[in-house]
């Protein structure tokens, strides 16, 4: 009897083990994209994998939706009415993980397990070189589609040099530069932006005779000035030339970049206790005690949804005289890409489409304050981003490459050391970067 | 009673399956993969590529994890000896028999029943803002500058100074236990003697504490090498270099940032295997020194 107890006992906490454990899965070790299991241009009707009644197009279909937004965020929010009008529209269900920002440390494990994922949501760079061993190759649907007509051929060009064919869609584009507060320029009489650095310093200059600091900068976006300002200098293989080899304090491009910066500080062009810890400095352009910030187009949402609307501007960051690279922008986004051994790779493709093109896509580039992902939907907030993205050949990508170096959480707080006015030189700063190495 | 070998193996074996499963092979497996070149957390054994000790070569000659390891040892150290004497001298004087101890047992602890997050957010936002923080509105009340609390020179220290300030509670309870479980009859008999409150401390309190100061160094040991939500708080957007952790680094190398795409769980193994035998040694040292006394509480 105790024997028959105990076997019973540890049976059911074997049970519970078993029932603890991980979902089961249904689907097999996942094929890899190189199978392309894409649908050929014509057949874009593909029928659900179920046993669908007679009806709506995706009828009895679920989409699984993994997501890099949380729930409540205004992105989440857009997504959420985007499913629920395709559901009424297609009868697709869309069945939505909100994974929030690190879904980067979930998605690869997931991928190779084969865990029931469609559609999912992350930075479009890492889709084309992380995830492109579990992404479907989108080129046939795209085609069927018009993709091109309704999205930036940037993008589309850069997913297919990275992953070697189109692996995702772009969803929310984004576009770096000086943003600025037109009412501040206003005040301060500019009407001409700045296209050179000169000029730049003239409009910090009469933006400070006006009374108001001409840059805000928070420590967390000190990179970014820097690296815009190096780009000018150097263009991208010139900085990435520096950041494999080191010497930087022996080129010239690099130091003059630096020393620019030193006496941009030194002229007292940054805001009153920049640089500041994030968001606090930025929010300073919301407030009007700061005009410019050199970010990319999320900074004007963040300080919005603090601060309240502001009357944004966005200036290419200025060329330098004798530099390599006068009008490069950076550009990046955040993708939608559908898993390779997905079951429904053309509903899932539909689904992406749906919101990222027309009306959901406008409600999302107005709900979200980001830049729209279809160039025929408009940005109200920041006009002229459509129009620059639409025409953009020369770009870099994030921090222009320098945050690949092993050092790099170091080599920021050179950075940031360097709008403390913490070097007298440029050659210094550049001299610190070195010891880096 | 008789032992039912059948019985005793029953009841084991599910614990047992279950620390293999999931203890020792995840262990295993991180130890082999940090002798791997391997990309990816998950990838297949089959396309690791064997590099002995490379990874190890790598990460010591990287300036972020020198400088990672640099500040989680003066976390350890600096922010150890503080965060335990402070402890240490608040449960001494709440044990002490002063008035209102139930209510400065409460408000010291406090800080341990709110959530990290919010806890370095205020110490963020509200303490150390340049413009509106607590700190510089009180320097500013006596007529000096502000102080960049979150400047270069500082950040590292005041996300230390938050960072004893969500802890001291913690050690300060331990503390409390071990130093009621002491008989009164020892203090008293000592008071009779002539002994003074310092004497008593050092003679008495400290010698009958060392099992719990040993435990509460191990404690603190591993707080320090895992150490990673706080540096995330003070630097919310990208890793900084005065903030940086070993954690933080083995995560951003393992996972990536914004726009790395370079991933390396090879390097990232082996990151958690010197935090491992970091550890291991602190608690081998912390036995060797602090020997246990014949009467402990």
């Amino acid at each position: 009897m105790k024997k028959l107890f105990a076997l019973l006992l540890a049976a059911v906490m074997v049970l519970g083990l078993v029932a603890c454990g991980p979902a089961g899965n249904d689907q097999t070790e996942p094929p890899k994209n190189n199978d392309n299991q894409t649908q050929a241009p014509g057949q874009g009707t593909e029928p659900p994998q179920t046993n669908a009644p007679e009806g709506k197009k995706y009828e009895g279909v679920t989409l699984n939706y993994w997501s890099m937004w949380s729930a409540g965020e205004p992105q989440a929010t857009v997504i959420e009415q985007a499913a629920a009008a395709f559901e009424a529209e297609t009868g697709a269900h869309i069945n939505i993980e909100w994974k929030g920002r690190d879904i980067n440390t979930l998605l690869s494990a997931s991928l190779e397990a084969g865990d029931a994922i469609d559609i999912f949501e992350d930075d479009y760079n890492r889709i084309g070189n992380v995830y492109k061993d579990y992404t479907a190759d989108l080129t046939d649907m795209a085609a069927a589609a018009d993709y091109a007509s309704h999205s930036y051929p940037i993008f589309a060009a850069q997913s297919i040099a990275w992953a070697g064919y189109l692996n995702s869609i772009v969803e929310q584009p984004q576009i770096g530069g000086i943003f600025y507060n037109r009412d501040a320029f206003e005040q301060a009489s500019i009407t001409d932006l700045p296209t050179t650095w000169a000029e730049f310093l003239d409009v910090c200059q009469k933006l400070k005779d006006a009374g108001i600091a001409p840059l805000a900068q928070d420590s967390a976006y000190c990179n970014f000035t820097f690296y815009n300002q190096l780009v000018r200098h150097l263009g991208e293989d010139g900085i990435a030339a520096l950041r494999d080899n080191g010497h930087w304090a022996e080129n010239e491009g690099a130091v003059a970049a630096a020393q620019e910066l030193i006496d941009l500080v030194n002229a007292g062009y940054l805001v009153d206790g920049a640089p500041d810890e994030y968001p606090a400095s930025q929010n300073k352009i919301g407030t009007g005690e700061a005009a410019m910030v050199v970010c990319a187009n999320y900074v004007t949402a963040e300080v919005d949804s603090v601060m309240g609307d502001t009357n944004w501007g966005l200036i290419n960051y200025p060329a330098v005289e004798g530099g390599a690279d006068p009008n490069s922008v950076y550009i990046g986004a955040n993708g939608l890409a559908i898993a390779s051994y997905s079951e429904n790779k053309q509903a899932a493709f539909d689904f992406c489409m749906y919101l990222v093109t027309g009306e959901w896509d406008q409600k999302m580039a107005d709900t979200a304050k980001q830049i729209p992902a279809d160039p025929s939907n408009t940005c109200s907030y920041l006009p002229t981003a459509v129009d620059t993205l639409k025409n953009a050949d020369a770009t870099f990508g994030w921090c222009t490459g320098l945050n690949t170096h092993a050092a790099w959480g170091t080599m920021k707080t050179l950075f940031v050391e360097l709008f403390e006015g913490k070097y007298a030189t440029g050659a210094d700063f550049c001299a610190a970067i070195d010891d880096l190495y | 009673m008789r032992k039912n070998k059948a019985m005793i193996a029953c009841f084991i074996a599910p614990t047992v399956v279950t620390l293999v499963l999931m203890y020792l092979y995840p262990v295993a497996r991180t130890v082999l993969m940090s002798f791997f070149h391997v990309t990816n957390l998950t990838a297949s054994t089959s396309t690791w590529t064997f590099n002995g000790l490379e990874n190890y070569f790598k990460i010591l000659h990287t300036a972020d994890f020198i400088t990672s390891m640099k500040n989680m040892l003066l976390i350890w150290l600096v922010g150890g000896v503080i965060t335990l004497a402070l402890s240490m001298m608040m449960a001494v004087i709440l044990t002490s028999g002063i008035r209102g101890k139930k209510f400065f047992r409460a408000a010291i602890y406090l800080p341990n029943i709110i959530s990290a997050v919010a806890l370095a957010t205020m110490w963020v936002q509200y303490i150390f803002n340049y413009d509106y923080g607590l700190l510089n509105t009180m320097l500013e009340m006596v007529g000096l500058e502000s102080v960049r609390w979150l400047g270069t020179d500082l950040k590292f220290w005041s996300m230390m100074a938050a960072f004893i300030f969500g802890s001291v509670g913690y050690y300060m309870l331990i503390y409390i236990s071990g130093i009621e479980g002491i008989p009164q009859d020892l203090f008293e008999a000592a008071t009779l003697d002539g002994a003074g409150k310092v004497r008593q401390f050092f003679s008495i309190t400290m010698p009958l504490l060392k099992g719990i100061l040993k435990t509460s160094i191990t404690f603190w040991s591993i707080n320090a090498t895992t150490f990673f939500l706080w540096t995330k708080m003070f630097s919310p957007v990208n890793t900084e270099g005065s903030t940086i952790v070993p954690v933080v680094y083995l995560y951003d190398t393992v996972f990536g940032g914004k726009g790395v795409v370079n991933l390396d769980a090879g390097a990232g193994a082996a990151v958690g295997v010197v935090l491992a035998i970091i550890i291991v040694i602190v608690y081998a040292l912390t036995n060797l020194l602090i020997k246990d006394g014949d009467l402990e509480y």
